[in-house]
């Protein structure tokens, strides 16, 4: 009886015993790695959270050495587990090895390599970037990794969504001024609006890629299409999103989509969005500011079409759909061709097959 | 073959046939349809890869932004050559007016209208006979009155598509992208009514070179133009 019931027992004692060690280890992991973790910071802190700790490099330049032990939890990394050594990788015990960086500068274009471990992705479009292109001109002020996105205390860069053109604009300061005043600025930052554009919706992210170029230019008018035909987003501020699709019938547009489709890379003169609309400077048509306020039209147009007259601007029609009251001449076109067109093709191929069926059959009658 | 009335002298041999000719066309009047024809080819030739831009074949003519900007300056001598002509055509008719020596054979009469009534009837088996036609019918004078309404169209739209900036100094805006709808359309309705109309009549129906020769023969008077014959 004794034995029948310990033979009975025995898986059960096997799956508790076999549960309790993979839990164990389980437990043990964890808590291993949060202790580490705590250690690794604590240990450092220990001299790190001194706001007085600073070196003084071979330029002359200071190097503060404090970490703010408050903030430092805070980071993206330190939660996660990601501790000091990971950036830090030859200081591994106390004394250190010796700081052989002459200027900060050259100690943080050094530093930010070791983002590439766990981003290698964007870490990689940096280096087609032309903030890379400036480092290779020679700029070493071009931004790394890390001047934009901080350093012990890496924060989501996007939270809040204002803080995009602020970090930009801590180079970028007139760009970053007029952007602000601009409707898309102001609507940013009045009313945190979710939709409109910072500098990384229209310049990309990591990659980003010469404003001024052929290419960049040929695909400036998709880029502004990618909101602005967007019918649900544009219905929310009461827009247009037709606005794309009359200009790509427009001269502009159309010369711009040959350019496109056939010779992205050769400059072309005709007018893009950001031509007439402005770039970080685009205003509401409304505002009496606005380079496409029909008060200030007339210049506009006269920067590519020098010394034209005041009718000049009635030419226009790339946003708005033939109408009456807008575009009466082409009204009347449209209008009349509706109408004239496939009654000339109606009219001519019934006479000619008339003719064509009464000529067969007079000859067939005659060869009877 | 039908016997030919043969004026004297009698041929020397039986099997030769004397063709009367009958003259249509005077040597400037064949000289202005071949500069004409040669315009409007190259108009057309020009004009329809610029419109049809994102086809296959427009952009193999037009492979480079210079090809495109020569297909232009053809397009601009070619429409130059055709003003010229249109110039000369309106110059002649004014001083034929003015000396009364215009042929009026070519304005629309309402015997034309009759002429089209008849023959609609007789092409849906209605009347057994053609009507009889005078020295041009009424198709001849549709093609010379639909091409005056074609190309003042598309003459006075083209000049305002080439120098947009003079033409608003006048006229307001809008005719601009008015003219550019009516060019492009136009262009294409004329072609439709020139490879449709035009060329069944002169190719098809019967191939009349009288325009090229200047001539018609017996026959032919006799078939097509028996009023004036």
């Amino acid at each position: 009886m004794m034995k029948h019931t310990a033979y009975l027992k025995l898986p059960v004692v096997i799956l508790v015993s076999g549960f309790t060690i993979l839990a164990s280890f389980f437990w043990f992991r964890t808590s291993q790695a949060s202790e580490r973790n705590q250690q690794t910071e604590e240990y450092c802190l220990s001299c790190h959270s001194n706001p007085e700790l600073e070196m003084t490099l071979p330029s002359g330049e200071v190097l503060p050495l404090y970490v703010n032990p408050e903030k430092l939890p805070e980071s993206v990394h330190s939660p996660n587990g990601i501790e000091c050594e990971a950036c830090h990788t030859e200081i591994t015990t106390y004394p250190h090895p010796p700081i052989e960086y002459e200027t900060r500068r050259e100690l943080s274009r050094s530093y930010y390599a070791a983002c590439q471990k766990c981003h290698p992705d964007n870490y990689t479009k940096t280096l087609d970037s032309m903030h890379a292109q400036a480092a290779e001109a020679g700029n070493l002020d071009a931004p790394v990794c890390t001047d934009c996105h901080g350093t012990h205390y890496i924060q989501p860069p996007d939270e809040p969504r204002t803080l995009i053109p602020s970090t930009c604009g801590n180079c970028h300061t007139t760009e970053y001024s007029v952007y602000q005043s601009s409707i898309h600025g102001n609507a940013l930052v009045q009313e945190s609006n979710p939709d409109v554009p910072v500098c990384t919706t229209c310049h990309g992210v990591h990659n980003i890629q010469d404003p001024t170029t052929q290419q960049f230019r040929i695909d400036e008018p998709d880029l502004c299409a990618s909101c602005h035909a967007d019918p649900e987003m544009m219905s929310k501020y009461g827009l247009s999103a037709d606005v794309y699709s009359l200009y790509n019938l427009s001269w502009h547009g159309v010369d711009v989509s040959v350019y496109e489709a056939r010779w992205p890379t050769i400059q072309h003169q005709s007018a893009i969005c950001t031509d007439c609309h402005g770039i970080h400077d685009i205003l509401s048509p409304d505002d009496p500011n606005s380079s496409v306020n029909p008060a200030n039209l007339l210049v506009t147009c006269q920067k590519c079409h020098p010394g034209v007259g005041p009718n000049w601007t009635g030419a226009w029609t790339g946003h708005y759909e033939v109408s009456l009251e807008r575009t009466p001449f082409l009204y009347y076109v449209d209008l009349f061709y509706t109408y004239f067109a496939p009654a000339v093709l109606w009219a001519c191929g019934i006479y000619v097959a008339l003719q064509f069926i009464r000529f067969m059959a007079d000859r067939a009658r005659r060869s009877l | 073959m039908t016997s030919q009335s043969v004026p004297t002298p009698p041929s020397p041999a039986n099997n030769v046939k004397l063709v009367r000719t009958f003259p249509r066309f005077s040597v400037s009047q064949r000289w202005e349809h071949a500069l004409l024809l040669l315009s409007i080819a190259i108009l057309l030739l020009t004009g329809l890869p610029q419109k049809y831009n994102t086809s296959t074949w427009s952009q193999a003519i037009i492979s480079t932004p210079e090809r495109l900007y020569i297909i232009q300056q053809v397009h601009h001598i070619a429409a130059l050559l055709l003003t010229a002509l249109v110039i000369y055509h309106l110059g002649n008719a004014l001083s034929l007016i003015f000396r009364r020596k215009l042929p009026g054979d070519i304005l629309p009469t309402g015997q034309d209208i009759k002429d089209a009534w008849n023959m609609l009837l007789y092409l849906i088996f209605i009347k057994k006979q053609k009507p009889a036609f005078g020295k041009y019918n009424f198709e001849q004078k549709v093609t010379y009155w639909f091409l005056f309404f074609s190309i003042s169209i598309m003459g006075i739209s083209g000049y305002v598509m080439w120098f947009p900036e003079a033409v608003t100094r006048i006229l307001p805006g809008g005719v601009i992208p008015a003219a550019i709808m009516a060019h492009s359309t136009e262009a294409i309705v004329t072609l439709i009514f020139i490879v449709l109309w035009h060329f069944y009549h002169v190719h098809l129906e019967r191939l009349n070179l009288s325009i090229f020769s200047g001539w018609l023969n017996e026959e032919d008077m006799h078939t097509y133009h028996s009023l004036e014959y």
